[in-house]
């Protein structure tokens, strides 16, 4: 089942991508149309592709899949940017590209679940040790409406929401169990906080007015609008399948939801993803209507189909339906952030906010997950590459170093107990 | 005088700040939401666009791709390919006038941008 699972989404992805419908990576979707109208060939498209999401998906998807063992959807999609890009125009691409992104898909899978399985045979396992990189993820994330609010309207206003966050927290481990007759609710000490971070942002958001005449965006580009709304079922197809495999606990969309799935905590992973949504509905929205290329998982939301409902063929439904609605309400989403500049403002803050915690959460958990495999070793190794990779100019993304430096000391202390300079 | 704007998503308010100090006198730096600036190039009310994301082309360029065409707009860094001298120095040579680059790589990329751009 997942197999096949994994097979279909490899090769629609990649099919799409081939045809300009839809690529994941926001900085290929503008690229997509100078090949499209001509302007651009395939073998720069090609080109184009692999050096924007080649790094991401060794240096990024992957440490973060290894680390949970769920598929981050960056492994996949980034990938079959890559191969539809590269494939032939014309019905030969679309052969070439499915079959290789169904193989992608199926390879991404078997080849991440057999490195699993070779760690745990390795002298010194780490596996266990590996999965603490995300604890401090799982409480922390709540705190990034918090900082975008400090991003968008200063510290100070950050600290008040910070504070009233963690007093809401607070307030649900005390008083959040709600006798419903014979049944308890329980509140959600994280996802109270989340949620009462994420209105006092958009609060303050839809208070900021339109001061500078806004251009319609929409009727400049109303040729590319039209062409990603011919694309709604294959868009919609993908959102189910997406879904689907999110509800299965096969795959996540991003790290923190990744980690907060790890720990079986499906609720909290369902707000982070539902608020992660919010903070790409700007960027998708324009990138897609100024390029007529959408992106196979859309604004994101059909994660949080898939984490808030259980059974893989009811997300897929619901799945499929939000992409279409997605599309469908394009024109309007985009007049509505027009009248409210501060949502718009607030997604790229979002973003920023939790791109930022992660480096932090990252590093502290990649530091922890590494001594707990090397004590001593740990520390020593991961805050030395932290600092190494920021002085050659960041060639890893600095929230992808603590994952990546904690799989190498558990591959060096193997190397070391081999050698016999390591003792379990 | 060099007229630049600054769009893109993130880091826009260090981006200003940083061209106004390598540029001194010789710029006039106006920040606003990508598609104003890119508007901005387009109309000729401004000579350079510079904008940051987390992907170098996504959120900093989308605009100014869609409304100046490649052609016109270089990605000078992306996540975990830090920005190239070389790359800088040939994409302004080559006429570009719109850049992009990932957040973090801000303070590798702009001094050598600016530092092209008013050589020119």
């Amino acid at each position: 089942m997942n197999i096949m699972l994994m097979a279909v989404i490899g090769a629609l992805a990649a099919i799409m991508a081939n045809k300009g419908i839809a690529v994941f990576n926001d900085g290929l979707r503008p690229i997509m149309p100078e090949h499209i109208e001509g302007r651009m060939s395939r073998k720069e498209l090609a080109a184009t592709a692999f050096a924007m999401s080649f790094g991401l998906v060794i240096g990024f998807g992957i440490p973060f899949s290894l680390a949970a063992s769920i598929i981050l959807i960056h492994c996949i999609l980034l990938g079959t940017d890559i191969i539809g890009a590269s494939s032939p125009d014309g019905k030969k691409g679309v052969i070439i590209s499915g079959v290789i992104g169904a193989l992608y898909g199926i390879g991404i899978l078997l080849g991440l679940e057999s490195v699993v399985k070779a760690f745990e045979l390795l002298p010194v396992n780490f596996m266990g040790s590996l999965g603490q990189v995300g604890a401090p993820i799982v409480i922390a994330f709540a705190a990034f409406p918090a900082l975008a609010t400090g991003y968008q309207y200063g510290a100070k206003k950050g600290v008040l929401n910070l504070a009233v966050s963690v007093i809401a927290r607070q307030i649900a481990i005390v008083a959040g169990s709600i006798q419903m007759g014979s049944a308890t609710i329980k509140l959600n000490p994280e996802g109270t906080a989340l949620i009462v971070g994420m209105v006092i942002l958009l609060v303050f958001a839809m208070q900021e007015k339109t001061e500078d005449e806004t251009v319609d965006l929409v009727s400049i580009f109303e040729e590319r609008v039209k062409r990603i709304k011919k694309n709604i079922p294959y868009l919609m197809v993908m959102g189910g399948l997406v879904a689907a495999a999110t509800a299965s606990g096969l795959m996540a969309g991003d790290p923190i939801s990744l980690n907060l799935m790890k720990e079986g905590q499906l609720m909290d992973a369902g707000f982070a993803a539902l608020a992660r949504g919010i903070g790409f509905i700007p960027l998708v929205a324009s990138t897609a209507i100024a390029t007529g290329v959408y992106g196979p998982v859309g604004m994101t939301f059909v994660f949080a189909v898939g984490l808030f409902v259980h059974n893989p063929l009811l997300a897929g439904l619901l799945g499929a339906a939000t992409i279409g609605l997605e599309v469908l309400l394009l024109g309007q989403i985009a007049h509505f952030l027009d009248k409210f500049p501060g949502i718009r403002k607030s997604g790229d803050n979002i973003r920023m906010a939790m791109s930022q915690l992660l480096e932090v959460a990252l590093l502290v958990g990649g530091m922890n997950a590494a001594n707990a495999i090397a004590p001593g070793i740990g520390f020593f190794v991961v805050v030395g590459l932290y600092i190494l990779n920021d002085i050659a100019g960041k060639p890893v993304v600095r929230m992808a170093v603590g994952p990546i430096a904690a799989i190498l000391v558990g591959v060096l202390v193997n190397v070391l107990a081999v050698v016999g300079l390591f003792t379990v | 005088m060099i007229r630049v704007v600054v769009g893109g998503a993130i880091r826009k308010d260090d981006i200003a700040k940083m061209v106004q100090e390598i540029g001194g006198e010789k710029v006039e730096v106006k920040v606003m939401t990508d598609l104003q600036a890119a508007l901005a190039i387009q109309s000729n009310q401004a000579d350079y666009y510079i904008g940051a994301c987390h992907t170098g082309g996504g959120g900093a360029l989308s605009m100014a791709i869609a409304l100046l065409t490649i052609v016109k707009c270089a990605t000078v860094s992306m996540p975990g390919r830090p920005p190239k001298e070389e790359e800088i120095i040939q994409a302004v040579a080559a006429g570009k006038v719109a850049f992009g680059f990932t957040g973090d790589h801000m303070e590798a990329a702009l001094p050598i941008i600016m530092r092209e751009i008013l050589a020119k």
